[in-house]
């Protein structure tokens, strides 16, 4: 359980906020490149960490993302007219450049400079790996680009989706790191799933439905390793990756991309899901591409035109009663994401963590509440939080097989850092 | 029309949520395995907690022998000597505290109680970082066949952080 004003401080994200703070301290990703395919394209709406913002690019392809109203009275630029390096208000024709600043007023004599006066707030907006990427800080302490191994992958390589996911950021991330339940919720999909079948560690995981759990702090957040018995007296260890704050990696299977998520706050009720997929060592195949953009694995499908996923709160996530009881699905809700994504939205937009009965195999979703909340105390010192440095991001999941007196942390030291070019360790 | 759980998972439908009690107290035994352990149960135990108990066992030696008691192989903050089977009784959790480095074999006797009455135990390692990875790791085999969760901690604060967020 929470304090109710522990469950506030970790929930609240919007402007001024510390744990807006902390998502300000660091890149995020904010939308997809293909959002924003060329200069002059449609404007998109985006809110993030409860700001409303406009994304859009000016006619030398320059992205900008800035405040979505009008400095004058208050009309949403996304109706606005792209055109000669800037975004132009329909109301009465202010224009904006990509920084947010005005440049002209035509009302106004041009020789009065009143222009000059108003800007828009705005962010960078920078490409990589797919993503276009923001940062929400003071301007001085903005960190290097960030350099997450998907993110640095050839296109080939790497997959990225995002999903509206309708509850708070916390309670999402915080599926992200919950090993215990993959036993159960997905039994149905890690058997049948394009993306996760046909691995021995699935053997592993339906064989032993009590894990034993072992958590460790790592500079940027925590190693959280599920160990399940394997032949001979070893130890199968399925460790998952956090880093503050948000970033969660799920442990291989067999030679299946590997995948894992940001969770982004849009605002208190309401966060984005983004989930990724690489390989290191091959492009994946044309096969694995089609299964990723038709909503396996941990993607879903989408309604057409949005990102908000088919089966969703309004449809009852097409609950599948009959396919339970046969047996294809724990829940009666199909694919990995939206079994997650329907019981975390069904504890409502905020969860209220004083009610709640953790038992120790919760311990990773307390330890990283408990980094969090260490994390808000070291900033009100003017430090800077864990996630941001180049080696927090150099991360990997890992999933091994160990004797049984071999730490993982030490004996998978290699495996749980990346090196470049080199496979992750799967099972 | 709106589905039922666009309704219910609605802020304003949360509200309704019951709000009464919707578990009873557990029983928590909280036991510092080594000296430097004790001197933070000590600390801890001075805090406010839903009745959890707090114990040492660094006093322990090696296994009583089959047919002998337990009776003084674990004792309480103030020194009076407790059953350890009988605190294990009546627990529903056993949380173990150990300093990487320290001697943490006490661990197998209240492990092997813990197992027999199917209670659960948790392990906290505190001063991982404090030492050599050889070192912990001696620590973590002995904790590792009696935990069924493992933490390694670097800061003390975590464990009242852990108890406090399992209701002890």
């Amino acid at each position: 359980m929470l304090r109710k004003e522990q469950n506030d401080l970790l929930t609240q994200t919007g402007p001024g906020t510390p744990m807006g703070n902390m998502f300000r301290a660091s890149w995020q990703p904010a939308l997809l490149a293909e959002e924003l395919p060329e200069a002059e394209c449609p404007p998109v709406r985006v809110k993030l960490l409860s700001e409303r913002l406009l994304a859009w690019r000016d006619s030398q392809g320059r992205y900008a993302l800035t405040d979505e109203f009008c400095a004058h009275r208050g009309v949403s630029l996304w109706f606005g007219r792209n055109e000669e390096n800037g975004l132009r208000c329909p109301y009465h024709g202010w224009k904006y450049d990509h920084t947010g600043q005005c440049v002209e007023v035509p009302s106004e004599p041009t020789e009065s400079g009143y222009c000059k006066k108003i800007k828009l707030k705005s962010y960078p907006l920078v490409e990589r790996g797919g993503v276009l990427w923001t940062y929400m800080g003071p301007p001085d302490k903005q960190p290097p680009l960030p350099e997450w191994e998907f993110a640095m992958m050839p296109p080939d390589r790497t997959f990225m989706s995002k999903r509206l996911q309708e509850c708070n950021w916390l309670q999402a991330m915080e599926g992200g790191i919950d090993s215990s339940h993959v036993s159960f919720l997905h039994s149905g999909e890690i058997n049948r799933d394009p993306l996760f079948k046909g691995s021995k560690g699935n053997q592993y995981n339906m064989g032993d439905m009590k894990p034993v759990f072992e958590v460790v702090e790592s500079p940027g957040g925590l190693y959280i390793g599920a160990r399940r018995n394997a032949e001979n007296g070893r130890y199968y260890w399925r460790i998952t990756q956090y880093v503050l704050p948000a970033f969660t990696m799920i442990a291989p299977r067999a030679d299946h991309p590997v995948h894992g998520h940001f969770w982004v706050p849009i605002d208190d009720d309401n966060c984005w899901a983004w989930s990724f997929d690489y390989k290191v060592t091959r492009p994946l195949t044309e096969k694995e591409f089609a299964a990723l953009r038709a909503g396996e694995g941990i993607h879903v499908k989408y309604v057409p035109g949005t990102f908000r996923p088919l089966a969703n709160k309004d449809n009852d996530y097409l609950i599948d009663r009959a396919a339970q009881k046969r047996g294809e699905t724990y829940s009666g809700v199909w694919g990995i994401a939206m079994q997650d994504a329907s019981l975390q939205e069904s504890m409502g937009p905020i969860v209220d963590r004083t009610k709640e009965n953790l038992i120790s195999t919760d311990n990773g979703i307390i330890m990283a509440r408990h980094r969090l909340l260490r994390a808000l105390k070291t900033m009100e010192k003017g430090e800077t939080p864990p996630g941001i440095e180049r080696e927090h991001q150099r991360v990997r999941s890992a999933a091994v097989v160990l004797p049984p007196d071999q730490h993982f942390k030490d004996a998978a030291k290699e495996a749980l850092r990346v090196q470049d070019g080199q496979s992750h360790a799967t099972v | 029309m709106q589905s039922e759980s666009a309704r219910m998972s609605s802020a304003a439908e949360a509200r309704y949520r019951i709000d009464a009690p919707n578990s009873k107290p557990r029983a928590v035994k909280v036991i510092a395995l080594d000296r430097p352990s004790e001197r933070v149960v000590t600390d801890l135990a001075r805090r406010q907690w839903n009745g959890a108990n707090f114990f040492t066992a660094s006093a322990f030696g090696a296994a009583p022998r089959q047919g002998e008691s337990f009776a003084g192989w674990l004792s309480d903050l103030a020194g009076r000597t407790k059953d350890l089977i009988d605190e294990v009784n009546s627990a529903d959790l056993v949380v173990m505290i150990a300093q990487a480095g320290e001697n943490a074999q006490a661990a197998s006797i209240i492990g092997e109680a813990c197992s027999v009455k199917r209670v659960m135990t948790t392990s906290l390692v505190l001063g991982g970082a404090n030492v050599s990875d050889e070192t912990l790791s001696k620590t973590l085999s002995h904790l590792r066949p009696w935990s069924l969760m493992l933490v390694i901690a670097s800061a003390e604060d975590y464990i009242a952080d852990m108890l406090t967020a399992l209701r002890a």
